[in-house]
This record gives structure tokens, C-alpha cells and sequence, in this order.
């Protein structure tokens, strides 16, 4: 796989800085991507040698065509393939007899088709591997790269975006096209720009890698529909976030979760596709985008200014309402208003006019032209406090909007500081929006969307970007006493592993476990609580019942032993009347916890990022409040922690209302526990503790509950 | 009839719809890689064929026939 990853990330150099490019399959036709694709590429101004392949064709534009690729006297760096896909193989084949090792396919017919594409599909891969090629697509529009030296738009998108220092992967096509279309707009341009499509080959893995590397690209962004490799994903990201600093936005299709299906743990239900992906990218530092217009709102921020030290903020505005919009939306995303100094209260006191706000939010009136804008954006760069500029702007009668958005590009020229505008309207701010626009001042329409920008960066620079994946020393763990016990409950061929067996594992992994043990008869049952101490707890055992409160076979608060006699014999005869079948293996008889809050705790093995850890308010109506979060592991120390900060439950906890504070250690010691107990056993499908105890602080945690579903197939 | 015959007749029908010379078209010529063929010159070629040999060919499969070879073993099974 390492061998691979420089094979590709070699040959990617040559798919974006190639010095000759070889269109395969192409055509005379207009309006067919055949012939648009080498049309892009010749009115992009492409900087090296194109050579058209045509099995017909003698010359297309003036330029001497080639029957086939191998009849291409020269060198060749890069391949493009817009043969259908019936015969792409054979093309295929020519260029890795000429030497050719980057290729982007760009047809369509292959996995998206079904079983007959995705067979053609893994016949491009083992032709690829046997001469040591590497190909973007199939079924992509292709790649663009905007670098002056060399100018390459080798899609079939209508045209050549602007150049800009934002990096955009997408696996789709058609999204590509709208989004070139939005940016043009906008003026917002593209350092490289790559639809990827079935990512036979390449992956957006390697081209994030290859984008940390890229000195045109400060900011990547991604559109997903499947992330295949999430736990890949995960270390791509955090390696890029850490070793270039570059902010990485996500748009990841498929929010819904019409597939969940019923599952048989606590863990299980409350894990949805969509909140693992959601905690990955998170944990991993990604920044995750509900829309594409949520994502440039970003990712100009990023590209275009400089981040902000701290999240206070000065508004400058024109219009008292919009400052107080503006103002709600900066303190619900996060963000303060700065407090001005002395000075910059006096300045702005001699440059506004009496009726003028010189409080934060600053409202040079109505009236106010540039000069009243210039004075007071300065007056607050100039501020200590000030760490980023808001400038609103309403079209009054009197408002040279022009005149301003050109003033404000002068001013932000060399600032260290970010400034963002929102000149609220449309039809009159128009000029101005395209002014700010093409000198890369980040502008909004609304200022809600201005400030969730400026907090995405603040968040990214002040948390994300130096947030620690050092993995933390467990002693205690005895992994092969948890191997023997694994292994003997799966010896039946058992998928639910019950409560004692489960709680005998996870001892072996130090979590905190109830002190007790599995009583055969009624006086069995006594002389455990006689040995454990009053009061006790009476569970049934059996492999046949998964939800035990449900049959009745869970008996609390025993204080006697002829209270424990009694309870046994209720347990068994509910047990009987309700499920007549199952087999009772006797019943567990555990030590009462009193006085703490229930947590849940769980396991949840998801097919593309592995195991995932979650952590919740328990007890039995953890799946009507919901009140989960999820982590990847391996768990971070940080990450555990941030697990349960980001809960309502972290309230609780803390001690709410003269109530004790708990104990968070243990817990944050039973995620990391937990952890790694699912990476060594890859088996462990859900596993729930459901409740952990959790006493005052200093005090531990104790396992109420706990089961397991397992697979015999790993 | 004559596979031999068959391949002159293909040959000539191929040389038709897409204007090339028979004399440049090899018997494992692939309509699309080796003659470039679009999917429109496909269809008419599974149309010359069917006219020049008076015969109706399944369509779906004929249109999964990629070389002259193929071809001539496909039109045999009709003629």
C-alpha cells in the first residue's frame, strides 16, 4: 500500500504539471465531451504539447491527429480517455506499452452501471497496476489546474475558472459544473479542481495528500457520496490539518437514515450513520457543510483574509438594525464584541457625527459615505481588542456604494487583521458586491452566514488545528485472559454474548465492574448478598432473553435474605409466565449502587470508520432523549473528554444545583478502556454498558449492565 | 454461405458507413478503438448488415459485437 501511495502521488504531479497531454478517443463532433474535452484544454491556453488520438481523424483543429497513442513519436506525460468504455481497456493498454503513467478516464459505464461496468472497472485497475500507471476516474469530468505555468483544463467544463488558492475534489461530475458556475460569479477561484467519480484508483485520499502538498492550495474542499475508507479519510485529514495547517470542508451527501435498521443494543439504535460521520469529521478536524453555498461562505474566509486572533469583533454598519442582526448573530455563534480602548472611542467620537454610535456596534448613520467608513474601519483595526471587521452597509439614498466597496479593498490591503462585509440587498449593492468580490474581500449577504464564517475559522485556527491525537498509556489491560473468555463464549456459536460473560470481559480490560457473581439456586443467591453485603440486585441469565426489565427478571433493592429467596422465585415465574422458553442459567446477584448518575456507554462497529465509541445520559430513556455522542477509536485522552463535554449530561455531571459532581475521570478512563477493547476485538459488533454508575467524585464507577453482539465472521 | 464471402461483404458494409477504405480495415478491426465508430455509425452498421445479408438480427446483441471477426460469426449464424 506505501509502495502505491508514492506511486500515486508521483504520478499525480504529472496529471496536474504535465508537459504533454494525449487526448484518447477524441472526435471533430461539437457539443460531444470527445471533443470538448480537447477544446477546453486548447482555449485554456495549455502551456505544453496536446496531441488529439482519433481513430479516424487525420488533424482536428489544425492539429495533426494520431490513430493511436503508440504512433505518438514523442514523449507523452498524460492521457486522457473519452473512448466509450467498451474499448477504454484497449486504450488503455496502448498507454501503458507507451510509457504513459497518468491517466484520466473520463467515461462513463463502469460501476455506476452495475456488475458488467464494475467488472470493466477492476479490468482498468489490473491493467493500470501492470505498468505501474495511476488514473482519476472513471466516470469524472476531469481535472483542472489553474497554475500559470501550466493552464490545463482537462474536463468538459464550460470554462476555465479563475485562478484562486482554493482546492476542490468532488466524486461528482455534474455537481463540478454548477459549482464552476457559482464560483465564476462570485469570483471566486480555484487553485486545483478535480472530480474524481468512481475513484477506481486514485481516491480522494491520495488527492488530499497530494492538496497538502500543493503551494497553490491554502483551503481544501470536498464533495462525498460514500466515504469508502473513513478511517483513511480520518488520518489523511489529521495529517494534512497538522503537518500544513489547511483547513479541509466537507459536503457529505446522505444526511438521511432511511437504512437503519432495527437494531438489538441501546448502542445500536442510537447510532446513525449520519452522527458517526458527523463525530469522525469532527474528531478528525474536518470542517462538515450542509450546502454548497455554507461551503464557499467558508472557504473564502479561509482563503481570502487572515485568521482572526481571538473572536471579538468590531461591526461597522450604516443602519441600527442590521448592527443589531448582526450583533445576535455574532453572540449566538460564539463571538464577542470587542470592547474599543479609550483612544479609538475618542477618535471615532471626532470622526462621527454626534448622532453617530461610537460604541461596538459602531452605526455611522445613515448618511455616511466612505470617509465615515474609512475613519471607523481603522479606528478599529487599530484596536487592541478588535481581532476581525464586520462592515454592513444598507443602500440609502445617499450611500456611495461603489465608492465604499472600493475604499474598503484599499483598506484591507496588508491588514493582519480579517475584514468581511454584507451589503445588504441585491439589485443597488450589486457593484459593490462584485468589487469586494474580485478583491477578495469575503462578502455575505446575510450577516448570519458572515459571522458562522468568521467563527469557522476562529474555531479551526484556535481548536481543530492544534487539537492533540496523542494516544494515552493503559495498564491493566490483560488482553489475552479477554482473548480466553471471547472465545469461550463464541464456542456456541452464539451473536449475543448476556450480561455476566460480558461483564467478564470487560474486567479483564479494567473496567469497574459490580461486585458480585452468577447464583444457581435461592440460597446460592443469599449466601452471594450475605458475602457482598445488603442490598443486592437479582438479574435473570439467559441466552435466550436480551431485554431483561421486559420479562420481569430484574429484582432491586434486596435487603434480607428472605427478601433475595422471594425475589428468586418471583423472577422465575415471571420469566416462565412471559417467556416460557427460554432457559434460565441462574441469576446474577450484584451489589446495589445507590446514590449516582446513569450513563451509558457503548460500542458500535461501523463498516467504513471502524469502531465507534459512545457515550450518553443512560437509564431506560436514553432513546427518548437521546443525549449521545459518538467518537472514533482510538480515543484520544481529548477526545474522551470532548465526548462528554459536548452532552447535556456533562451538566449533570459537573454537579447541577447543589448536587454532588460525579466522578468524569472514570468515565473518560472506561471510553479509553472501552476503546481499545473494540480495536483488539474486531468481533465485538455493539456492545452496551447501560448504566454505568457513576458516584461523587474520587469515588469510580461502577457497571449496572452490560451486553454484547457479537460476529463469527472476522 | 462462405465465411469468406461474409468477411468481403462486412467489410464492404464497414467501408460504407464510416467512409473508410476496405483495403484499411484488418479483420480484427474494433469498430470503435481501430475504425472509430460513435454509437450512431453502430446502429447503421447493424442496419448495413441486416440489408446487405436480408436478414433481422437480434438487436441488443448485435450492437455488443466490437470487431469484424465477431461480426462475420454473427451474421453466419443467420445466413
Amino acid at each position: 500500500m506505501e509502495a502505491l501511495y508514492h506511486l500515486r502521488q508521483k504520478n499525480l504531479e504529472t496529471i496536474f504539471h504535465p508537459k504533454s497531454v494525449a487526448i484518447v478517443g477524441t472526435n471533430k463532433v461539437k457539443g460531444t465531451v470527445p471533443h470538448d474535452i480537447l477544446d477546453g484544454i486548447l482555449k485554456a491556453d495549455f502551456t505544453g504539447i496536446v496531441y488529439p488520438v482519433s481513430p479516424r481523424e487525420k488533424s482536428i483543429k489544425g492539429i495533426k491527429a494520431y490513430k493511436y497513442v503508440l504512433d505518438i513519436p514523442d514523449e507523452v506525460d498524460l492521457a486522457i480517455l473519452v473512448f466509450p468504455s467498451s474499448v477504454n481497456h484497449m486504450a488503455l493498454e496502448q498507454c501503458g506499452q507507451k510509457g504513459i503513467k497518468s491517466v484520466i478516464i473520463i467515461s462513463a459505464g463502469y460501476k455506476e452501471v452495475g456488475e458488467a461496468g464494475l467488472q470493466k472497472e477492476k479490468q482498468l485497475i489490473e491493467i493500470a497496476r501492470k505498468y505501474d500507471m495511476s488514473f482519476i476516474g472513471p466516470n469524472c469530468l476531469g481535472v483542472i489546474n489553474t497554475a500559470p505555468g501550466t493552464l490545463l483544463n482537462a474536463s468538459f467544463a464550460r470554462e476555465m475558472p479563475e485562478k484562486g488558492n482554493i482546492g476542490f475534489l468532488s466524486q461528482s461530475g455534474a455537481l463540478c459544473t454548477a459549482v464552476l458556475d457559482y464560483a465564476r460569479a462570485k469570483h471566486i477561484g480555484f487553485s486545483k479542481f478535480i472530480s474524481f467519480g468512481n475513484k477506481a484508483d486514485i481516491s480522494e485520499i491520495d488527492l488530499l495528500y497530494y492538496l497538502m502538498k500543493d503551494e497553490e492550495t491554502k483551503v481544501i474542499l470536498m464533495y462525498l457520496e460514500e466515504v469508502s475508507d473513513g478511517t483513511g479519510l480520518m488520518k489523511a485529514a489529521r495529517d494534512v490539518i497538522e503537518q500544513s495547517g489547511k483547513p479541509i470542508l466537507i459536503i457529505k451527501s446522505g444526511r438521511t437514515n432511511e437504512g437503519a435498521s432495527a437494531a438489538a443494543s441501546h448502542t445500536g439504535s442510537l447510532t446513525g450513520k449520519d452522527e458517526i460521520c458527523d463525530a469522525a469529521f469532527e474528531q478528525a478536524g474536518i470542517l462538515r457543510c450542509d450546502n454548497i453555498e455554507e461551503m464557499f461562505n467558508k472557504a473564502i474566509a479561509f482563503a481570502y483574509q487572515p485568521a482572526p486572533a481571538s473572536e471579538k469583533v468590531a461591526i461597522i454598519t450604516n443602519a441600527g438594525g442590521p448592527g443589531v442582526l448582526t450583533t445576535d448573530a455574532a453572540i449566538s455563534r460564539g463571538l464577542k464584541l470587542a470592547k474599543f480602548s479609550e483612544e479609538t472611542t475618542q477618535i471615532l467620537k471626532k470622526a462621527l457625527p454626534a448622532t453617530a454610535n461610537i460604541n461596538n456596534p459602531v452605526d455611522v448613520i445613515g448618511d455616511a459615505r466612505s470617509d465615515r467608513y474609512l475613519a471607523a474601519i481603522q479606528a478599529a483595526f487599530d484596536d487592541p481588542d478588535v481581532a476581525g471587521v464586520f462592515v454592513i452597509l444598507t443602500p440609502q439614498s445617499m450611500t456611495d456604494i461603489e465608492t465604499i466597496a472600493r475604499d474598503v479593498t484599499e483598506i484591507a490591503k496588508g491588514q493582519t487583521k480579517p475584514i468581511y462585509a454584507s451589503f445588504m440587498g441585491e439589485k443597488d449593492v450589486a457593484v459593490g458586491v462584485d468589487l469586494l468580490q474580485q478583491h477578495r474581500i469575503p462578502h455575505y449577504i446575510l450577516p448570519e452566514s458572515m459571522c458562522s464564517a468568521y467563527h469557522a475559522v476562529y474555531h479551526f485556527n484556535k481548536t481543530l488545528k492544534k487539537r492533540v491525537h496523542s494516544m494515552p498509556d493503559i495498564d491493566g489491560i490483560d488482553k489475552q485472559e479477554a482473548k480466553k473468555l471471547m472465545d469461550n463464549a463464541l464456542s456456541n456459536g452464539r451473536s449475543y454474548i448476556p450480561e455476566v460473560e460480558t461483564i467478564e470481559i470487560l474486567q479483564s480490560y479494567g473496567l469497574p465492574v459490580p461486585q458480585g457473581r452468577l447464583a444457581t439456586s435461592a440460597d446460592d443467591a443469599v449466601a452471594v448478598a450475605e458475602e457482598i453485603g445488603y442490598p443486592v440486585v437479582l438479574k435473570v441469565v439467559s441466552d435466550d432473553i436480551i431485554h431483561k426489565s421486559e420479562v420481569k427478571g430484574v429484582e432491586l433493592n434486596l435487603d434480607s435474605a428472605g427478601a433475595v429467596k422471594d425475589a428468586w422465585n418471583r423472577i422465575h415465574e415471571n420469566v416462565k409466565a412471559s417467556m416460557p422458553e427460554a432457559t434460565i442459567s441462574g441469576l446474577y446477584v450484584i451489589r446495589m449502587i445507590k446514590g449516582s448518575e446513569e450513563i451509558i456507554l457503548g460500542i458500535k462497529r461501523d463498516p467504513s470508520f471502524g469502531p465507534v465509541l459512545l457515550f450518553g445520559l443512560g437509564g431506560i430513556f436514553v432513546e427518548v432523549f437521546k443525549d449521545v455522542s459518538f467518537g472514533v477509536a482510538p480515543l484520544s485522552r481529548e477526545v474522551a473528554v470532548g465526548m462528554i463535554e459536548q452532552t447535556r449530561a456533562f451538566e449533570i455531571l459537573k454537579g447541577l444545583r447543589g448536587r454532588n459532581p460525579r466522578d468524569m475521570d472514570s468515565i473518560v478512563n472506561a471510553l479509553l478502556r472501552l476503546g481499545r477493547l473494540a480495536e483488539d476485538f474486531p468481533e465485538i459488533e455493539e456492545l452496551d454498558i447501560n448504566p454505568l454508575f457513576v458516584l461523587d467524585q474520587g469515588q469510580g464507577s461502577v457497571i449496572g449492565d452490560a451486553r454484547m453482539i457479537v460476529t463469527t465472521t472476522k | 454461405m462462405d465465411k469468406n464471402e461474409i468477411l468481403t461483404r462486412v467489410k464492404g458494409v464497414v467501408s460504407s458507413v464510416l467512409k473508410t477504405d476496405s483495403s484499411e480495415i484488418t479483420d480484427d478491426a474494433n469498430f470503435v478503438f481501430d475504425l472509430g465508430a460513435d454509437s450512431m455509425q453502430s446502429v447503421e452498421l447493424v442496419a448495413g448488415f441486416e440489408e446487405e445479408f436480408d436478414i433481422e438480427m437480434d438487436q441488443d446483441r448485435a450492437l455488443e459485437v466490437q470487431n469484424i471477426d465477431d461480426a462475420v460469426n454473427f451474421i453466419a449464424e443467420y445466413v
